[in-house]
């Protein structure tokens, strides 16, 4: 469905996209998460055929974007990261508005409108003043204006910013039923746990650059293989059992970093696998150090994205 | 299938009560202008049926609209793609299937269209001036189509400032200067003498009488012609023969020249050309509006969310 080649955006001498090659299949619910300035909204608006890019291609259903943006326009919904709504305008009128800029036919129009104000639950809105809507109203509205052509892509610029916690689960599960009617949807967040829980795959960004690209579940595994080893040690050992323990660590060639979180509590970042992980228990337990846990970290998704865009 | 930028921008305005407002206002200066000129004109002595008096009156209307639409076109179209931008939703626009040109074209419609009810509401009061039986019904009509023309020509100069400024009020600012510069710019061969080949013919009334009117045109500057004002005299002059009072109290001098010339070649036949011109140019200004459109809103903007 979409296809990425190498896609570079430059403002002058500043880089805003390095040469981002990148695959979505058909149907998929594809996260684009990254912190502020990763060039998430620099990609999109390539997508949504409002930005040119530098170098490279990007493609929709084998139509390129840039040298044939009427045809992309067709096959793209795009909902950016504002509102933008007109005052003094009928939910339905809005929605009319943009029907007609697509050149629906008008029996189709009222059908469309209809069916769309329902999908985002504004069913009863239908004549209220846009103005008078709630924010997370008007960001159903935009995203069932985004719908309204029936496009193949959604491309949703953080759909759920600055939504509560209700208005966030309304969305989520929109998206949801917009994946199972079969719609490919690329949508950004920089919080990569609200993205993981709906999403089917993810591509992390920073700087620019692509840090990660596949599924939610390969990031875990991927990021887990990093995370550090705790060792807690027997409450109220002392200090020097814990220096003790230190100095036994870093005689380790293959330890990298040793962290004391609390009194007890040792975070050591290791080279190496499961065979390092036995020396190094083996050596401590015959020091006589009073180990009492001994385990990997687990890492949680906001964790992940830290360690990833390296800000951890 | 009408167009949808056209369409759904004069829904947006006609629902705003600042339109009626405009409306009335308009129409209100009109009526001021017409009963201040009627009487200092008609005084005491003179009666209402005056027919010069009722010219005169006309040719106030004509100059009063002219200036109104001047200066209410800029502030009319100064959002048009300019409030699109603030309001963030120019982008929306620009990914749908509509083309630039036809986002410019709804916008310059809808405000031709408000203007064009304005000059409407004031041709009631325009005919007033027929009660004498001085100002015919096509004279009446012909000064309307000119000021539509003159609308179109604002709302192109409005359209075309709104797609180059980021704001609706550097717009604003952006399209009067415009319209400075072309009164202003235009005005420039008036420094200026005619040839001594011209004016000798000019001030010989033989010369002259043989001059006709096709050569009389030739010695006009084309410069002059694209500016509204000039057209606006020679289409009254044509129409009401405006400057024959001014061409024999002087005797000499460049508007002499140019005011026997125009007479000479035609006022209607001269506000039609320069009409065309003006038109041309309003075109052009439309089309490098459509042009600009993506251009300019391509670029990165500053944004709050």
């Amino acid at each position: 469905m979409l296809s990425l080649n190498k896609l570079t955006k430059k403002y002058g001498s500043f880089t805003a996209l390095n040469g981002l090659s990148l695959e979505i299949e058909d149907g998929q619910l594809h996260g684009f998460v990254g912190p502020n300035g990763a060039g998430k909204t620099t990609t999109m608006r390539i997508l949504a055929t409002l930005l040119k890019p530098t170098s490279g291609t990007a493609a929709i259903d084998g139509v390129d974007v840039v040298r044939n943006g009427t045809e992309a326009r067709r096959l793209i919904g795009y909902m950016p990261d504002f509102f933008g709504v007109y005052d003094s305008l009928k939910c339905w009128e809005y929605l009319d508005f943009y029907a007609r800029c697509y050149r629906i036919p008008a029996a189709e129009r009222k059908k469309m409108t209809e069916r769309l104000l329902e999908l985002v639950q504004l069913s009863e809105k239908k004549d209220a003043f846009v103005d008078s809507l709630s924010r997370g109203m008007k960001q159903r509205l935009c995203l069932a204006r985004s719908l309204i052509h029936d496009p193949k892509l959604l491309i949703l610029d953080e759909p759920a910013s600055g939504m509560d916690p209700r208005a966030r689960a309304e969305m989520k599960t929109i998206l949801r039923t917009l994946r199972e009617m079969g719609k490919t949807v690329l949508i950004s967040s920089h919080i990569l746990p609200e993205l993981s829980e709906m999403c089917d795959s993810l591509t992390i960004l920073d700087h620019g650059e692509l840090v990660f690209s596949g599924s939610v579940e390969a990031l875990s595994e991927k990021m887990n293989g990093n995370a550090p080893l705790e060792i807690r040690l027997q409450e109220g050992c002392g200090e020097a059992t814990v220096e003790t323990a230190v100095a036994c660590l870093k005689e380790l060639p293959f330890v990298k970093e040793i962290l004391q979180e609390g009194t007890c509590v040792l975070k050591v970042r290791t080279e190496g696998g499961e065979q390092e992980h036995m020396q190094m228990l083996r050596e401590m337990v015959s020091r006589n150090i009073p180990v009492c846990d001994f385990h990997r970290a687990p890492m949680n998704l906001e964790k992940v994205f830290m360690e990833v865009t390296g800000d951890a | 299938m009408l167009n949808p930028i056209l369409s759904f921008s004069a829904t947006r305005r006609m629902r705003s009560f600042k339109t009626l407002l405009i409306a009335a206002s308009y129409v209100i200066v009109m009526l001021a202008v017409t009963l201040l000129i009627m009487g200092r004109l008609f005084g005491n002595e003179a009666t209402f049926h005056s027919i010069r008096n009722s010219v005169t009156c006309y040719q106030a209307q004509m100059v009063t609209q002219f200036i109104l639409i001047l200066l209410i076109a800029p502030a009319m179209t100064s959002g048009a793609i300019a409030g699109e931008r603030e309001r963030q939703t120019l982008e929306l626009l620009l990914v749908t299937n509509t083309r630039s040109f036809r986002i410019v074209i709804g916008k310059a419609m809808e405000s031709f269209a408000m203007l064009a009810l304005l000059i409407v509401c004031g041709f009631p009061v325009m005919c007033l001036t027929m009660v004498t039986g001085a100002v015919t019904l096509t004279q009446l009509l012909v000064g309307e189509l000119f000021l539509l023309l003159i609308a179109f020509a604002s709302v192109s100069v409005g359209v075309f400032s709104s797609t180059l400024a980021r704001s609706t009020v550097a717009s604003g600012v952006i399209s009067y200067l415009i319209l400075l510069a072309i009164g202003g710019l235009t005005l420039i061969p008036l420094l200026s003498d005619f040839p001594e080949e011209v004016t000798s013919i000019v001030y010989d009334t033989g010369s002259l009488a043989a001059l006709t009117p096709g050569e009389a045109l030739k010695m006009l500057s084309p410069v002059l012609m694209c500016n509204p004002g000039y057209a606006l005299i020679a289409l009254l002059h044509g129409q009401t023969g405006m400057l024959t009072s001014i061409m024999k109290y002087r005797e000499t001098g460049r508007l002499l020249c140019e005011f026997r010339l125009m007479d000479k070649a035609g006022g209607e036949t001269l506000a039609l050309i320069s009409c065309g011109i003006i038109l041309v140019l309003a075109v052009l200004l439309l089309l490098a509006a459509a042009l600009l459109l993506r251009k300019n809103s391509l670029k990165p903007a500053k944004r709050t969310k």
